[in-house]
């Protein structure tokens, strides 16, 4: 252990404990949460409750029994490990995918790299992916926000404004002819749409990001270049061809990007050190995220986009390296 | 090991050849021996192929006709019992798949309507696209006995009769694609078949 | 090392996928169930052990310079045989197994032994060797494709033991390789005790 090791003075203290970043998260995640109760009734709350429960239990027995190191479950790492799996999920997934989809957040792509820390991969989002190849059915049936209202068997299921998009252009209908079906931005902004539990209301995500940059537990490089690299990318697409492609706006608002882009891709474990390399990691994530949705085979990308970006964070890292103090003028600060 | 050869040109060379030789030598005598039998499982494969989609028959004529669209040509295995056409395995395909083309076998009865269908090869997603195979859902099920006369071949969702693969509407899509293709041949080249 | 020691050293302690990680490709790939796995892992044993045995044979007549080549057209020979075979009294797994058949050419493990081993050694250990190796592949590619068969469609050996798929994803390239990976930690963790 070389905990011991440290640079030459002067330091600042920094407040940044585990637990008080981990914690801020979840503050921030609460406007969400309370929009997806609104909307999907008593099952987001049955979604969220399983999901956190067994994130902490995996976590716990895996701690215990197989590393048999330390106990760290009260950090809230799980915890919102727990959240954004039940944010990415629809919110009747069964229980039993529920559950594994905690234990392979936590089993296979947290504690299996050796514990927080050291993942390479966004928990959540490998759960998530995780499930989508598995139980392709039951992932991508969303059901309509109807909220507490109505009679938990009699779930209505439609697609995603993006599946909805996709099927459609793939049939051979242009964008005029699907606006009609389609949810309008303010019901996109607000969250009246199908979807997974978190993905759903922009303007809560947005809240909740605007937290967390206020406080400093994120930095404001990855989310904003992640969406001006949607909105340059689809804007140039729409611009060539607004009856094929849609627009800025709309892939903005819709899907799993601002989820993505303010609370998944800027987790501090699997994103750059430095700020220039934040910018490289957001703008591949935009980037990757309307490939996928334009040409590839599923309608939403961010998490495969973010998925693959985490991947080459070690190679960005080696090319952003804070220059030495003193070696030459100092361009990249540390936050 | 001073028995070993020394790598002189002429050594590699001879060596060469004679590895060579005598592989070519084992190869060409196991082709030989298992010309027959592989070709025997190849018309074993086509022969189920069709049984699988068509009543009992005991003779079959191969014909190729250029499909409806005129892009490519599909192969029509027409079925005899006592030297009276009963039907035709229609060998179509589509190119609208989610994974690109899916190939399929559609056993037309003499009047057009589907006695049965089966997939020979496709490349969907498993789990949702696959379930166009039989032993994966009874999808295939709801083609048999329906005539495409009257049987609109398109997914409800498109105002045809067909009920879609759920969460997989283009593969479902495709499928029917592929079906309409078939009869569509079928119904332009029936007098040819007898 | 005696002759049993040449024989069963392929199983756990030199196992070809768990330990050596050689041959990953049809490891990777053919594994998506447990007959695949043990139909691939049976014809690369064959190979191995025939191109042990010939090389071996032959490994003084071969100048060094040429050995590469030569083991490479020797191996080739024996791949095309199982090919051919196999294309002849099992099609269906044929069909199956597909490209990597021919693949066994380039599997690290047949040229690794009749290199590290068979041009080394006498033509009895060779063969030992092959053949044990060859087994311990097949071994460990059905112990592979069961557990990915169990996990992903909740079968082993096409027997069902529930209704419906599972997690598809073990059927699925990724899975190959979490499976393979939680596979290697459970026998580092073993040997490591034993």
């Amino acid at each position: 252990m070389n905990m011991l090791t440290v640079s030459a003075s002067p330091h600042i203290h920094g407040d940044y404990l585990t637990k008080k970043l981990m914690y801020g998260v979840v503050y921030s995640l609460v406007p969400a949460m309370l929009v997806s109760l609104y909307f999907f009734g008593f099952n987001a709350l049955r979604v969220l409750l399983l999901s956190v429960f067994f994130s902490l239990l995996f976590e716990w027995l895996i701690q215990k029994y197989l590393i048999k190191g330390p106990i760290s479950i009260t950090d809230g790492s799980a915890i919102v490990t727990g959240i954004l799996l039940a944010f990415n999920v629809p919110s009747n997934l069964p229980a039993s995918m529920i559950i594994v989809g905690a234990l392979v957040a936590i089993g296979i792509a947290k504690m299996s790299f050796g514990g927080l820390g050291k993942n390479i991969f966004n928990p959540a989002l490998v759960a998530r992916v995780f499930l989508l190849i598995s139980f392709p059915v039951e992932m991508t049936s969303w059901p309509k926000p109807l909220g507490f209202t109505k009679n938990l068997s009699d779930v209505i299921t439609g697609p995603t404004p993006l599946g909805f998009v996709k099927d459609g252009i793939s049939s051979g209908r242009n964008i005029s002819e699907l606006a009609a079906h389609m949810p309008s931005y303010i019901q996109d902004l607000l969250g009246q749409t199908g979807g997974s539990l978190g993905e759903v209301s922009a303007i809560t995500l947005i809240i909740g990001g605007i937290y967390l940059i206020w406080k400093k537990i994120i930095s404001w490089e990855i989310p904003i270049s992640i969406l001006l690299t949607v909105v340059v990318f689809s804007g140039i697409l729409w611009i060539i061809d607004p009856q094929q492609y849609a627009d800025p706006v709309f892939q903005l608002l819709t899907g799993g990007l601002m989820l993505g882009a303010i609370f998944m891709a800027t987790d501090m474990v699997t994103s750059p050190m430095t700020k220039g390399g934040q910018l490289v990691f957001g703008f591949g994530v935009g980037l990757l995220t309307i490939l996928i949705r334009v040409w590839g085979a599923y309608p939403e990308g961010v998490s495969f986009a973010i998925l693959l970006m985490n991947a080459v964070v070690p190679l960005i890292n080696r090319g952003f390296k804070p220059k030495r103090f003193g070696t030459k003028p100092c361009l990249i600060t540390l936050t | 090991m001073a028995s070993k050869k020394e790598s002189t040109f002429a050594h590699m060379v001879v060596t060469l050849f004679l590895v060579a030789l005598i592989a070519a030598l084992a190869l060409g005598s196991v082709y030989v021996v298992t010309k027959k039998p592989i070709a025997l499982a190849k018309k074993k494969k086509q022969e189920a192929a069709i049984k699988a989609v068509l009543p009992a028959f005991d003779k079959i004529t191969v014909k190729k006709f250029p499909d409806a669209d005129g892009v490519d040509s599909l192969q029509f295995n027409i079925a005899f019992r006592n030297g009276k056409m009963i039907g035709v395995a229609v060998n179509t395909y589509t190119n609208k798949g989610f994974g690109g083309r899916i190939e399929a076998m559609v056993g037309l009865l003499d009047d057009g309507t589907i006695y049965n269908t089966s997939v020979l090869s496709l490349k969907e997603t498993p789990g949702l696209g696959t379930k166009l195979e039989k032993k994966k859902s009874n999808f295939p099920d709801q083609f048999i006995g329906k005539n495409p006369a009257t049987f609109k071949l398109k997914v409800k969702k498109d105002g045809g009769n067909v009920d879609a693969i759920t969460a997989a509407t283009i593969s479902s899509r495709a499928f029917c694609d592929a079906l309409q293709r078939a009869y569509d041949t079928f119904e332009k080249e029936k007098d040819k078949l007898k | 090392m005696n002759h049993i020691q040449n024989f069963t050293k392929g199983f756990i302690k030199e196992n070809p996928v768990f330990v050596l990680l050689l041959g990953m490709c049809p490891t990777l790939g053919t594994t998506t169930s447990s007959i695949n796995g043990l139909g691939m892992g049976l014809a690369t044993a064959f190979v191995l052990t025939m191109s042990n045995l010939v090389v071996s044979l032959v490994k003084n007549q071969i100048p060094d310079k040429v050995r590469i080549p030569s083991f490479i057209v020797i191996i080739a020979t024996f791949v095309t045989i199982v090919e051919l075979l196999m294309q002849a009294f099992t099609p269906t797994l044929f069909y199956q197994l597909g490209l990597f058949i021919p693949l066994i050419v380039v599997n690290c493990i047949v040229l690794g032994r009749a290199e590290a081993f068979a041009s080394k050694n006498t033509v009895g250990s060779s063969v030992l060797d092959g053949f044990g190796m060859g087994l311990g592949f097949a071994f460990a590619l059905t112990i592979l494709g069961s557990v990915r068969e169990l996990l992903g469609s909740g079968a082993i050996f096409g027997i069902h033991l529930m209704k419906g798929d599972m997690m598809l994803v073990f059927v699925l390239a990724p899975g190959a390789f979490i499976a393979l990976g939680y596979i290697i930690a459970i026998i580092n963790k073993l040997n490591k005790t034993a």
